[in-house]
């Protein structure tokens, strides 16, 4: 998946409007940040990449780019 | 309902309206599906026979599950009549999980709401309770559980408050969910139950008039509803009026869309249960 087409599809599912976001934005610091997030971002990572993380790892998210470390770099252009 | 309403209580006036339309002298076999106790002992059912004025020559039992218990509830009365121990089952679902609920956790409070259901199920010529699909892993139980008040921990008096990654406050004497674990299980069981079952039925989504899975909210159902390619149209999300009622929430949906016409007499269909535990099931019934 391209960068910037992850970007995107991030701000859709965290349902960002005026907040813009790049890879260093810290995802917890958004207003929009809630428990269902997280349950959206679960989805997203299955639907796409097939792939299902523990709470654990998913509460050491942190910045985008974290969560791109998580998924693996090698997904992404 | 009020404060001082328990499960029991409300399980009592579910099936007082079922015997509106029902003779209770039939009732032959009562199963209480419910996890809010009023007592450690005795069972609740056994409770509820005399207060409904059951006949005594009868069988009670309370069996502890939560968002599966309907389709488990189903399971436990098909036994019971095709080995003829049983002939006309009451069969009921009651929670008052806000009573396990912590006051300051605000997550918890809008997801589940109290209810009870109490369904009738006869001996019959014709089958109208097919083929199941369950399913147990007692792998996550430490992510939907009340800690303290069982006889391992003690309810404490003074349990700490303890605030998690999104503002929410609870105690070890509280329900505690664990919202990414449970997703993570609920999206890996659900595919391959709804397979599963249709298998075991020889049956395909298409040949079914409707599916209603158990209504947890409405974000993980159409998600679910997207990876096991059901049509919306056939797909139920009643929650509007109830929240997450446990093991209630498949009946009530049942009820629900028959009041509205989505399902009717002689429709088949796909019910699914999944939740704490874990503990999942599914079969196909026709109406």
């Amino acid at each position: 998946m391209k960068r910037e087409e992850f970007l995107q599809e991030l701000m859709e599912i965290l349902e960002l409007e005026d907040s813009k976001i790049d890879i260093k934005t810290n995802i917890k610091d958004l207003d929009e940040f809630d428990s269902l997030s997280l349950l959206s971002i679960i989805a997203f990572i299955d639907e796409k990449f097939g792939k299902v993380f523990t709470s654990d790892q998913l509460a050491s998210i942190t910045t985008v780019e974290s969560l791109m470390e998580l998924i693996g770099f090698e997904h992404f252009e | 309902m009020n404060e001082d309403e328990t499960a029991l209580d409300l399980a009592f006036k579910a099936s007082e309206k079922v015997f509106q339309y029902y003779d209770r002298k039939n009732i032959d076999f009562l199963l209480l599906c419910t996890q809010s106790p009023d007592y450690y002992m005795p069972t609740s059912a056994c409770i509820l026979q005399d207060k409904l004025e059951l006949r005594t020559d009868i069988g009670a039992l309370d069996f502890n599950l939560g968002c599966s218990g309907y389709i488990y509830g189903l399971a436990l009365s098909k036994g019971l009549i095709s080995s003829k121990i049983a002939k006309n089952i009451l069969l009921i679902t009651s929670e008052t999980y806000s009573k396990h609920i912590y006051p300051k956790d605000r997550s918890n409070r809008t997801i589940f709401g109290d209810g009870a259901a109490a369904t009738i199920i006869e001996k019959s010529k014709e089958n109208g309770i097919f083929e199941f699909s369950l399913g147990t892993n007692g792998k996550g139980y430490k992510n939907l559980i009340v800690l303290n008040g069982g006889l391992k921990y003690r309810y404490d008096p003074n349990a700490e408050e303890i605030k998690d990654n999104s503002g929410n406050i609870r105690t070890n004497n509280n329900l505690y969910m664990n919202g990414p674990e449970i997703f993570n299980f609920t999206i890996e069981a659900v595919p391959k139950v709804v397979k599963d079952v249709l298998g075991k039925n020889r049956t395909t989504i298409d040949e079914l008039d409707y599916i209603i899975f158990h209504q947890v909210n409405k974000y993980i159902l159409e998600y679910l509803r997207k990876i096991t390619k059901i049509p919306k149209e056939k797909f139920c999300i009643n929650l509007l009026h109830t929240g997450n009622t446990v093991s209630s929430t498949i009946p009530i949906a049942i009820k629900d869309c028959l009041i509205n016409n989505k399902i009717r007499k002689e429709n088949k269909i796909l019910i699914l249960g999944f939740g704490i535990g874990y503990s999942w099931g599914a079969t196909i019934i026709k109406i």
